[in-house]
């Protein structure tokens, strides 16, 4: 637990306002703990989901210096939202991760953008969608399927050597 | 269980909203340093490392970079190299086509340019094959000429090609006098490769290194007064009837590319057609 606690907030929230520059293509960057915390739900149930969402997006809110608890909010509900559906779903395929990724960055965005618009948030939700959050929900799809086969690629070959 | 499950999304989402309220009441700034106390020395040391793998994959890509511009600029190199050859190549290959159209059209006889194609140098036999032959009328026995002197005679008459015996063959004999003085005599092809003209030791006794030989227009079948060569040496064998002299050929026969097919017979001296000296 405290080993997959310390993996989300390196992996998710600290990890995202270094990394994820980084890995900017065409000006979009990936949502790294929204990834993180949706992969271990999907393997830590509701319980953990949570948690791990709300850690890593408070971190984030923190990193970025907006509104504290905006994404640890939107992101404890994703985490206990898929970690409950997780053991309902077929997701070890790349065909459902991808599109699975993209519906919940999507879904993520419009509950923030939702949350924001409380505290007088300027920004259309259009715009948004088309420039940020869509560009930004297909990275996270691609991201998130090769951050899975990555992870099944090392537990068959700890398998095989054990 | 299952209540227990929902309780602690409800202290979470709690959480968030009270954070979100005392923001709004202008408590933001204490509840963000608190977070900033875990999360800035974490994001340093995050920083550091991230930088510092950036640094390695940037040094790594860098390299590749270079390598890769490295091999670009290798191929461009030879790429030019090989350019700057081919230029060479045409323009020596035009100057010695300029020479060999003056030397055509100031010879008084009528004349057939044509290139060499293949060369026999193997001792035994020393020939050219020039891309001339039955069907440009080119008959046997005639003279084949460079602008610098003379290379031989056409020996083998082929449909499109001709074999050119050159002087050095073994077996060439050409009739040849020393402009200076002159001296009659054959000058013979050896195996070695190289000339000798034999001549009447009586006759040849004014002869001199550096002395030049032309045809001598003997027998018809070469014109008069094309360059052989120049004497380099003179091996006088004392009471013996004749003598030799080793020359240096007036043509370079492992460099000639181009030649002149003479067709016509003229009577008159070629010797002033063609570089002074041989």
């Amino acid at each position: 637990m405290r080993a997959l606690l310390a993996l989300t907030v390196f992996g998710g929230g600290v990890a995202h306002a270094t990394l994820a520059p980084a890995l900017r293509v065409a000006g979009v960057t990936p949502d790294l703990p929204l990834i993180v915390v949706v992969l271990l739900a999907l393997r830590r149930g509701p319980e953990f989901g949570a948690v791990a969402g709300f850690v890593a997006g408070l971190l984030q809110d923190a990193a970025g210096g907006g509104l504290l608890g905006v994404q640890a909010l939107t992101k404890a509900l994703i985490g206990f939202a898929i970690g409950a559906a997780g053991s309902r779903l077929a997701v070890t395929q790349p065909l459902v991760q991808v599109p699975g990724l993209v519906l919940l960055t999507v879904a993520e965005a419009l509950v923030r953008f939702a949350l924001l618009k409380l505290f007088r948030f300027p920004a259309p939700l259009g715009e948004l969608l088309a420039w940020v959050v869509l560009p930004q929900a297909l990275y996270n799809g691609f991201l998130g399927a090769l951050l899975v086969l990555a992870l099944s690629w090392i537990e068959l070959t700890r398998a095989r050597s054990t | 269980m299952k209540a227990r499950k929902y309780a602690l999304l409800l202290v979470l989402v709690a959480v968030s909203l009270l954070l979100l309220t005392l923001q709004s009441r202008g408590y933001g700034s204490r509840a963000g340093d608190l977070v900033a106390v875990v999360t800035t020395p974490l994001q340093a040391g995050y920083a550091r490392v991230t930088r510092g793998a950036l640094a390695v994959w940037t040094t790594y890509l860098d390299w590749k970079n270079v390598r890769a511009e490295n091999r670009r600029l290798r191929a461009e190199i030879e790429r030019l190299r090989v350019e700057a050859l081919r230029v060479s190549e045409t323009d020596d290959e035009n100057r010695r086509l300029r020479t060999l159209l003056a030397l055509q059209e100031r010879l008084p006889l009528t004349t057939l340019a044509g290139e060499i194609i293949a060369r026999e140098w193997g001792g035994w036999v020393r020939a050219l094959t020039v891309n001339r032959g039955r069907a440009d009328r080119v008959a046997r026995m005639t003279a084949v000429i460079s602008p610098f002197g003379l290379v031989g005679r056409i020996v083998d008459v082929r449909p499109g090609s001709a074999i050119v015996q050159v002087l050095t063959d073994p077996a060439s004999t050409v009739g040849a006098h020393v402009v200076r003085t002159r001296t009659p005599g054959i000058v013979e092809g050896e195996p070695r490769g190289t000339l000798r003209f034999k001549y009447l030791a009586r006759d040849g006794t004014a002869l001199q290194v550096g002395d030049v030989l032309v045809t001598s227009g003997q027998g018809g079948l070469f014109p008069r007064g094309i360059p052989i060569g120049r004497v380099r040496a003179i091996d006088d064998r004392g009471a013996a009837l004749f003598n030799y002299a080793a020359l240096d050929p007036a043509v370079d026969f492992g460099r000639v590319d181009e030649v002149l097919v003479v067709t016509g017979r003229p009577s008159q001296d070629l010797t002033a057609y063609f570089p002074p000296g041989g």
